[in-house]
Order: structure tokens, then C-alpha cells, then sequence
């Protein structure tokens, strides 16, 4: 059983983030997990209920394997924060595709997370070549509930050579379009699936080479859009009209109720997470790992979460890998449920109600 | 063929699901005589006849084969042609094959009337006299634009069933088997399986949880055939049962942890629906708020299964004018005699027409 030390603390933040951003051991990992556990079991009264229901505490915890990812629904459902009564620097909001209500993320502080988000970019050498970085999204002020915004925010500030900008309307997309004409330097294109559609769409078929050294970063998906392009589709349109290698598009995958996020490279690629973080891929009946080539779903353990719950139970489908998991998508919400009236569908006759 | 010829065939192919005397009970009751089809009855002073729809075009939903297949019958019953379009091949076609299963198993003669489709038919749809559709309200909506005026739509879009224990605090072993069995048949797939048990308050719930979970568990073993459970559908259970336990809800399981069924106490009495597949909520509400606590699904609600005798009248009421269409005792929610008016519809009675013949003297 371990005294977890008060992450409340900004000294211990400090102490806490150095450490995830340090060399991280198996033992030293497995360590600090069972800490942070300790930590959120005795703040966060939804994550120690849920433990109690599958028979864990820290006295019984043998391995952070065993500790019980809490379903993404419940940040729709309470406020999952460990610090109580205190106020949030940070709230972060989901989309609320999936049931009209959004999930909240409290963070007491953007520290750990602007650290994070940082270094897991350096780390696979997004911020460290100084492209210039443009966002096809919703500046930090704009959007200030989005995870998405704020990250491009502290990725837009470690970029210390080149400020990037927002873009996000019809006009912007135009001066982007002439400036990225002009430009003979590398850039680097961030932005949500959608973001980039509305890009393509503004560029009616016309290609725009972009300098050797580009790269592209795509995230977010489609989530509530009424219009879809598959992944394999819009990432050939993305070389096509870039005029860049499949594997100079990335994609993040991350989601508000986390602080970390895993990349994979090119329109196959498969995901990996950073040290401070891993992913399962699980059989959500018995919350264990699958066996590699078989199909579950995503269960993160986010050792930077430390303001929440470090354990999350996604509805993102993937087939386990030696090293890593190839993301499938999102479970679908509509199983055949004929007659049969459910979630999705007491929405929608709700919104056709006067 | 006449119909009790066809009666005669369906009833000795299906004793069990169509037996003979239910069939002509049926017939009898919705068209006033067995024989209405075949020729002239006389009805006061006036001869009257029913003429058959030629053609009735089925539109089946994936969740569930049986009311695809008493449609079908239906149909078979006033001699229509029938055109069937299949639920598309998802991941648990289940429905899909026992629907296409039957339609082999029929007698030649009424096999000859039937024909199935897996791509929208549109010729069909259009040729049809009447459509009877089941599923989403998506899907019904969908379906009226295509249809032209003359053309009588009997659409069965989204429903939902409850439990109502008048009397929980004396649920018998019996009455709370019979809950059980409503929850697990069909593995809670259709409009009529319960989506949740409303209970008057007073009972003590741990003692009532435990007798429920109890006869899930032994219903539970009973089933001989265990319904599949593909990746989503294990995924919703598992999330529902840690959703609850997270909010602090009081969650019974089985014994092994099984995904067979699932015990939740919902504090609050609103109807929210279940992720079916043996999840059931439990939700207390005195008859008087009922109507409160059950207004999202207003004018959606099919049947109420009801265990216990109750002098109070007042729960019967609200669920009337919630617009539920069906009262049983628990149990027998699943199946509804084959006189049950579906929807409250008069099953056979609104697809036939009828033509008089008037005396001359």
C-alpha cells in the first residue's frame, strides 16, 4: 500500500511530471501507478465505488493491470475530480455526440497536461524540425472547453522558432491557402478530420504542394458530423493534394477525459502511447487484455491523469498488435434494435417533440 | 384455398406457435366469421364479404424473427401474397435466418404465397396494398414518403415494456420467476420485453433484489440456447454495470459474474431505457407519479406485465394515459395470444375491406 504524495501540491506536480518524463522502468511505472491509484481511491468517491464493485482497494492491489477503468459515460454523469471543492483552472469538454450531454474533465491545473502534450509530440519529432505549424481548428480563446484547442495552444508555445496560427472560417482558409502557395520553408498542417475536409473543400480540387520536411497531423474524427470520409479516403486526398508521403500524415489520438495521447503514422499505421501512458486493448466482459490479433477495446492508463481518474474505459475498438494497437473505431451506438426503443432513439424523438 | 383450409395447413405445421383453435378464433373474431373471405354472411339484413389485400409487403427488423413471422402468418391467414424484405446480414443475423428458416418450413401451398427480399424491393413496395413495417421510427418515416395514397401503411415503430409490481413487498418465488422470464425471453430484444421494473415504495429492496436476482439466475440456467454475446454487446453490459457502481447504485450480479443478466436500483424514477441483453432496472414510483416518471416514453409504451393484486386502481390509470396498449400478468409478456392487438391495432381486421350486398326487396 502506498502514501501517495498530495497532487494538489504544485511542488509535487513538479516532482510528478519530471518523473513521467523521465526514464520510466516497468518497477518505477508499476510504482508510480499504484500511487496515483491510492490517490484518486481515496478523492474521487465514483472511482473508489467502482473498485469496491470489482473487489479492488489499495490494499488488495497486486498489479496496475487490476485496477478498474472507469467507462468514459461517467464523465457525462459526475464530476470525476480529486481535489473536491476546489476551483479548476481547466474545464474540457467532449463532444456530446454520443447522448447530447458532454463530458467534463477537470484539471486543477494545465501543468502536467501542457507538459505532456508537449513532449509526447517531441518525442516522435512533431515540434522539434521548427515547421511553421498551422490549426485547421478553434484557437485556446475561441474554444477555451476544448482539450484539442488547449493542446495545439502548448504545442503552438514549445514552438518557440515560429508562432503558428488558427484557422478555422472560409476567409481564413483562403489566406491559408495563399500563404501556404508562397511558402518554401516545411510546414506542418494540425487539425481535426473535419477541419481538414472543410480545407479540401475550400481548395475545390486544386492541389497545393507543400515544401519537402511537411507534415500533417490529423485527430478527432467525424464525431456528430453528418458528413464522413473514411480514414484510408481522406488520407489519399491529404497526399494528393499536399503532395505528401502517407507517412508524413499522423494521427493523435487522444480524448479530453485524458492528458496523454498515442500517435501512429500514415493511413495504417498503428498507435503507440507514450512511457507515462499505456493502452490496453481489452475484453470489456472481463476487463482482460486480449490476445494480440484479436479485436477489444482501448482501456488507457494515463499516468499524467492525475487530477481525475488514471484509468478509462473507451468505446474505441482496436486489434491488439506485438507493439501497439491498430484503432478500428468507435463502437457503433446503434446495435439492431428493431422496435425496440433505446438511448439514441428517445433522443431523437425527444428533439422531434414541440 | 379457402381459409380454413389454410388455417387447417399453418395449424398442423405450427401446432404449437398457430394452433388450430386459436387460428379460427382469430379469424372469427376480427372478421366476425370464419369463413367472411370465402362468401356472403349475412350481417343484419346486409350480406357482406371481405375481400384480401393481393399483395402485403413485410419490412421485418433485425432485433427479433417473431414478429416478423406472425405478420407473415397474418398475411397467410387472408390468403394475401406476401413479399418479405429480410433484415440486412449484421453481425448477429439471428433474426435474419429463423425468418428465411421459416419461410422454408411452410407448407407448399402457403410457401408458394411467400417470397423474400434482402434488397429494398421497390417494386414490391410499390405494388404492395399494404406495408407492415417493423423497426426504427427512422425507418417508418422513411418508408411513408415512398408510399403512394392508396396504399395502407401499418407502421411498428419504437415501443418499450415495463414491469409493474403493485404489490412488491409480497412478491412471491413464482411471480418474481415470471418477471425473470419476461426479462431474459428474447433476450430482452423486442417491444414487449421489459425495460425496467417499476415497483410502488415500501419494499424492502435488498430482500426484493435478492428474490429477483435469484429467478434471473435460475431462468438464466434454464435457457437452453445462451444468446450470444458479440464485442458491443459485452461492452454495453460491462459499462452499465460499472457505470452503476461507480454512481453508488446497488447492482446484483450473477453469482459467476456472467453477462447473462444484470440487477441495477436506479434511484431516480425516470425512465431511461436499458442496453437490453438482460440488463433490467429496477425504479420506484408511486402510482401517482407514473406519469411523470414515464413521459418520455409517452404514447411509446406497448405492454405492462403486472405481478400482484392491488385494490388501488390508480397505477392502471396512469398507465393508461401514458397510452400503453396491453396489460399481462408477468410472465406472459412475451407472448401475447394471437388475438392481441398489436400497437392496438385489430391485426387482421384492418387489412381486409369488406363489400355489401344489399337486399333488393
Amino acid at each position: 500500500m502506498f502514501i501517495p504524495r498530495d497532487f494538489s501540491r504544485a511542488a509535487a506536480r513538479r516532482e510528478w511530471t519530471a518523473a513521467l518524463l523521465g526514464p520510466l522502468p516497468d518497477r518505477r511505472w508499476e510504482e508510480m501507478a499504484c500511487e496515483l491509484f491510492c490517490w484518486q481511491f481515496a478523492r474521487v468517491p465514483e472511482f473508489r465505488r467502482l473498485c469496491e464493485g470489482h473487489g479492488v482497494s489499495p490494499a488488495t492491489l497486486r498489479s496496475w493491470r487490476e485496477i478498474p477503468a472507469m467507462p468514459q459515460q461517467l464523465f457525462k454523469r459526475a464530476k470525476l475530480f480529486a481535489h473536491g471543492d476546489s476551483k479548476a483552472a481547466a474545464i474540457y469538454e467532449t463532444s456530446g455526440t454520443t447522448t447530447g450531454e458532454p463530458g467534463r474533465q477537470y484539471l486543477l491545473r494545465t501543468d502536467i497536461y501542457e507538459a505532456v502534450c508537449v513532449a509526447g509530440a517531441r518525442r516522435i519529432g512533431l515540434l522539434d524540425h521548427g515547421p511553421e505549424v498551422h490549426f485547421i481548428a478553434a484557437s485556446p480563446r475561441e474554444a477555451p472547453h476544448s482539450s484539442l484547442s488547449a493542446m495545439f495552444g502548448f504545442w503552438n508555445r514549445a514552438a518557440a522558432k515560429h508562432h503558428g496560427r488558427f484557422w478555422m472560417s472560409a476567409e481564413d482558409f483562403e489566406e491559408l491557402r495563399s500563404l501556404l502557395t508562397r511558402t518554401r520553408k516545411p510546414v506542418a498542417l494540425c487539425g481535426t478530420a473535419f477541419g481538414f475536409v472543410h480545407f479540401l473543400d475550400s481548395l475545390a480540387g486544386c492541389e497545393l504542394p507543400l515544401p519537402r520536411g511537411s507534415w500533417l497531423l490529423e485527430t478527432g474524427g467525424f464525431k456528430g458530423r453528418a458528413r464522413e470520409i473514411p480514414k484510408p479516403e481522406l488520407y489519399a486526398q491529404l497526399a494528393r493534394t499536399f503532395r505528401v508521403p502517407d507517412r508524413a500524415i499522423w494521427n493523435e489520438y487522444g480524448m479530453s477525459e485524458l492528458s496523454s495521447q498515442a500517435y501512429a503514422r500514415g493511413a495504417r499505421g498503428l498507435h503507440s502511447t507514450p512511457p507515462w501512458a499505456r493502452a490496453l486493448v481489452v475484453d470489456p466482459a472481463t476487463g482482460r487484455e486480449v490476445a494480440p490479433g484479436r479485436e477489444g477495446l482501448v482501456r488507457w492508463i494515463d499516468l499524467a491523469n492525475v487530477d481525475s481518474v488514471l484509468a478509462l474505459q473507451t468505446l474505441d475498438r482496436a486489434q491488439r498488435t506485438s507493439n501497439g494497437f491498430r484503432l478500428i473505431g468507435r463502437l457503433s451506438r446503434t446495435e439492431p434494435r428493431g422496435c425496440s426503443l433505446g438511448v439514441e432513439d428517445l433522443r431523437v424523438a425527444r428533439g422531434n417533440r414541440p | 384455398m379457402t381459409t380454413r383450409q389454410r388455417i387447417d395447413l399453418l395449424a398442423h405445421a405450427y401446432p404449437r406457435l398457430f394452433p388450430r383453435k386459436e387460428l379460427l378464433q382469430l379469424v372469427r373474431d376480427q372478421l366476425g366469421h370464419v369463413d367472411a373471405l370465402d362468401c356472403w354472411i349475412a350481417r343484419d339484413r346486409v350480406r357482406v364479404r371481405a375481400r384480401a389485400p393481393r399483395l402485403i409487403h413485410h419490412v421485418c427488423a433485425g432485433n427479433l424473427a417473431v414478429s416478423a413471422i406472425t405478420s407473415i402468418v397474418h398475411g397467410l391467414l387472408l390468403g394475401a401474397r406476401n413479399s418479405v424484405k429480410l433484415p440486412s446480414p449484421r453481425d448477429d443475423s439471428t433474426a435474419r435466418r429463423e425468418i428465411i428458416a421459416f419461410g422454408r418450413s411452410l407448407p407448399r401451398p402457403l410457401r408458394d404465397l411467400v417470397t423474400f427480399t434482402s434488397t429494398r424491393d421497390s417494386s414490391a413496395l410499390d405494388r404492395a396494398d399494404v406495408v407492415i413495417a417493423f423497426g426504427s421510427d427512422a425507418t417508418m418515416a422513411a418508408l411513408r414518403a415512398q408510399l403512394h395514397g392508396d396504399q395502407q401503411f401499418i407502421a411498428h415503430g419504437h415501443a418499450v415494456s415495463v414491469l409493474w409490481l403493485a404489490d412488491p413487498g409480497r412478491l412471491t418465488a413464482r411471480e418474481a420467476r415470471a418477471c425473470a422470464i419476461d426479462v431474459l425471453t428474447y433476450d430482452q430484444l423486442g417491444c414487449l420485453s421489459p425495460q425496467a421494473i417499476y415497483l410502488s415504495p415500501g419494499a424492502d429492496l435488498e430482500v426484493l433484489g435478492r428474490k429477483l436476482a435469484r429467478a434471473l439466475e435460475t431462468e438464466w440456467r434454464r435457457q437452453p440456447q445462451k444468446p450470444a454475446r458479440p464485442l458491443g454487446t459485452r461492452a454495453r453490459i460491462a459499462e452499465a454495470r460499472d457505470v452503476a457502481h461507480a454512481l453508488g447504485h446497488r447492482v446484483w450480479l450473477p453469482p459467476s459474474r456472467h453477462l447473462g443478466w444484470t440487477l441495477i436500483h436506479d434511484p431516480d424514477s425516470t425512465f431511461t431505457p436499458s442496453p437490453l441483453h438482460g440488463v433490467i432496472y429496477l425504479r420506484v414510483s408511486p402510482p401517482e407519479k407514473l406519469r411523470e416518471n414515464l413521459a418520455s416514453v409517452c404514447g411509446r409504451i406497448s405492454t405492462v406485465g403486472v405481478t400482484g393484486t392491488s385494490s388501488s386502481a390508480r397505477w392502471r390509470e396512469a398507465f393508461l394515459d401514458l397510452g400503453v396498449s396491453r396489460f399481462c400478468p408477468a410472465g406472459r409478456m412475451q407472448f401475447p395470444p394471437l388475438s392481441w392487438h398489436h400497437d392496438s391495432r385489430a391485426v387482421l381486421g384492418e387489412l381486409v375491406t369488406w363489400i355489401d350486398d344489399e337486399p333488393y326487396d
